[in-house]
């Protein structure tokens, strides 16, 4: 148990390490082919004097000639970089020359707030409606399960989003804060926009939302693990020896069709990151996914590198969780 | 311990010592496939005493394996219905019993071997776990003493290091040792009837005869009755008692093993006992039965058997159904020509 760990989190962190070497690489060539972002500080058209060039390229870091040379791996900005990140130092934006650490503090428990819900929303939907499914496979019950999550995960979510905030939010933020108060958990939960004042109600409607990107697809998988472990032989053996049907589904049969879902739920992880981007802009969330999104925007390759940094490390965190997962769940993976 | 005591709470409410330990009668049990109702056991009747060992015999598809899952209350319904006959321990009639009853009635009374021990296991929990949960969820015994008693089951069926096995999962025993978990399973609750589902198919030849003899051990030493349930004649040669054999969900002859091997009163058995591989045979072609096991949808008229029948006399075998009678004492067959088969005149 204890080498399949390290090694899971030793391949965790060679992940990272390609991933932040990769990410150096593509910023470096596209500084190189594109031409210096030290330039947009004073205002992209303009030519600076080469003194004051100088300055701001030594300020971001953009000082080594290694960027002049198109198709540089620019190692030893790398290992800086590296360096920097090991000690908090994240750099400061292009435009407003603020910290980004401290935006990321901001911005993360955001970010992870709205991951929160949406995870929370798509394990209990898809465990109770797959669940449901199951036991009622091919009958109505089955088919307007499937049918239902099929429409609801092939609606964007921007459009589901979009609908909510023009067409239900205003009338039900109204209608609620004249019975509940403003200040009332009711009277912010509907709220079209995010409030700082109330960083989590505001985000547990988007949450929901965002919790329906790929609805269907582990609905189908619940199902579909449940039947297979509903069918099989240790459950026949369960029955013959006289055990409830609680205590088959509970220690027979559940336990038996996490692993499945497990690694739905990690893989789907990753495309809920793509979702908290339109959700956290259409909601005006202060998070990862806005800041990426406005980052590359306004060319701020800093911060686009770290924001990618950020997504990766979570990603990598979430499939080391997943493995974990799996250890703990089948002994047969412990001991391989 | 001749006569199973039992203590209170796991008695058989209106159970007769005196009726014989397990009785079916005309068992009958269908199956609904696309609406359309397909009969996979068509009256089956046997009789189990205690102390006994009875095996059923017969191909892939006779019935045999749904005869033993309609018995142990297990079978997958729907598809399957139990539509007819009465499965009687000590006179009580099991089909007729609550959910509660038959609940208690599997593990504490009857108990099952299956198949293949490796898939039949949970292979999420450890061998010590599974067995310990008998007593806990029946007896409502504490975890550790329910642990102790599973050492005390694995050292019982001969797993070395029982102690230290308790923590291990289904994986990591070999085929054979893992068929010994189970049965250590089965017997956690000392049933009195013990159904063994083709306990040595997927096991090789050496280790099949030592489940077998531990089968045939435990049973002696218990008391207990034994159904072995087996497509393969020559593995209960030496420890069953009687044989029923299985034909299209159908018993087609029923005698003691001696009986069998000696003087099969049907053609079928005769068919069955020449193609086991036997020493004296060596360096001729076994023989095989001609054909498929008939469909169950669409049984052929008359004798199920006939079209595969070495023996048949077409014109009555393919109109009448034959009668299963006595060709001698304790001996029947359902064959038109029972006794010219039984006097080897056929």
């Amino acid at each position: 148990m204890g080498r399949y760990v390290i090694r899971r989190i030793l391949q965790g962190l060679l992940t990272l390490f390609i991933v932040l070497f990769l990410l150096h690489y593509l910023m470096a060539l596209s500084v190189q082919i594109r031409g210096n972002p030290a330039i947009l500080f004073f205002g992209g058209e303009r030519t600076p004097p080469p003194a004051m060039l100088a300055q701001v390229e030594r300020l971001y870091g953009l000082d080594n000639n290694c960027y002049e040379r198109t198709g540089d791996p620019c190692l030893v900005p790398f290992v800086e970089r590296l360096q920097n990140y090991a000690s908090g130092d994240f750099g400061t934006t292009l435009n407003g020359n603020r910290n980004v650490g401290e935006l990321l503090g901001i911005y993360i428990p955001n970010t992870l707030r709205l991951f929160i819900f949406a995870t929370l929303t798509l394990v209990v939907v898809a465990m109770v409606l797959g669940t449901w499914a199951a036991r009622h496979r091919g009958r109505f019950i089955d088919h307007s399960v499937r049918g239902t999550t099929i429409l609801i995960d092939s609606v964007p979510v921007f459009l589901i989003l979009l609908a909510y905030v023009y067409m239900a939010a205003v009338p039900l933020t109204r209608w609620a804060r004249d019975i509940w108060g403003t200040e009332s958990f009711m009277g912010q939960v509907f709220r079209p926009n995010y409030n700082p004042d109330y960083p989590w109600t505001t985000i547990l409607v988007p949450g929901i939302i965002v919790g329906t990107v790929g609805l269907a697809t582990l609905t189908r998988l619940v199902r579909a693990s449940q039947l297979e472990n509903l069918g099989s032989d240790f459950v026949r053996t369960a029955r013959a020896k006289g055990l409830g049907k609680m205590r088959i589904t509970i220690v027979h049969v559940v336990r038996n069709s996490m692993i499945p879902i497990v690694t739905g739920v990690g893989y789907l992880f990753a495309f809920m990151l793509s979702g908290a981007v339109l959700t956290e802009g259409i909601m005006g969330i202060p998070g990862m996914g806005r800041m990426i999104f406005q980052a590359v925007q306004r060319q701020e390759t800093n911060l686009v590198v770290v924001g990618l940094t950020v997504s990766a490390v979570v990603v990598v965190l979430v499939s080391l969780i997943v493995d974990l997962l799996y250890a703990a769940l089948d002994p047969r993976i412990r001991y391989e | 311990m001749a006569d199973t005591i039992r203590v209170a709470g796991d008695t058989l409410p209106g159970a007769d010592m005196n009726a014989s330990l397990l009785e079916v009668d005309g068992l009958r049990v269908d199956f609904t496939v696309r609406r359309k109702r397909i009969p996979a056991v068509r009256g089956a009747s046997f009789t189990l005493d205690q102390g006994t060992t009875l095996a059923i015999v017969g191909e892939s598809g006779s019935g045999k394996s749904v005869t033993s899952q309609a018995i142990m209350g297990i079978l997958d319904s729907p598809p399957g219905h139990i539509t007819g006959g009465e499965v009687r321990l000590r006179g009580v009639d099991l089909l007729q019993q609550d959910e509660e009853t038959k609940r208690t009635v599997r593990a504490n009374h009857i108990a099952m071997v299956f198949q293949d021990a490796l898939s039949a296991l949970n292979p999420l929990w450890s061998v010590g776990f599974q067995i310990g949960e008998l007593y806990r969820v029946h007896r409502g015994t504490s975890r550790k003493d329910a642990k102790q008693k599973a050492i005390e089951l694995l050292d019982l069926v001969g797993i070395p290091d029982a102690k230290n096995r308790i923590g291990h999962y289904p994986h990591q025993f070999s085929g054979g040792m893992r068929q010994r978990v189970m049965i250590a399973m089965a017997l956690a609750l000392d049933p009195e009837v013990l159904i063994a589902d083709e306990p040595t198919t997927a096991l090789d030849v050496t280790v099949q005869a030592q489940i077998m003899r531990l089968l045939k051990k435990i049973q002696q030493e218990r008391n207990m009755g034994l159904i072995l349930i087996t497509h393969d004649l020559g593995v209960v040669a030496d420890v069953a008692d009687d044989v029923a054999v299985m034909y299209a969900g159908e018993i087609v002859e029923q005698a003691s093993i001696h009986d069998t091997f000696a003087r099969p009163a049907h053609p079928y058995t005769k068919a069955l006992l020449r193609a086991i591989p036997r020493v004296d045979t060596v360096g001729r072609e076994l023989e095989v039965i001609r054909g498929l096991p008939p469909n169950p949808a669409s049984l052929p008229s008359g004798c199920p058997f006939h079209p595969r029948c070495w023996a048949v006399e077409p014109k009555k075998c393919s109109s009448e159904v034959p009668p299963f009678e006595p060709v001698a004492d304790d001996h029947r067959s359902r064959c038109h020509f029972a006794k010219e088969v039984y006097r080897d005149e056929r």
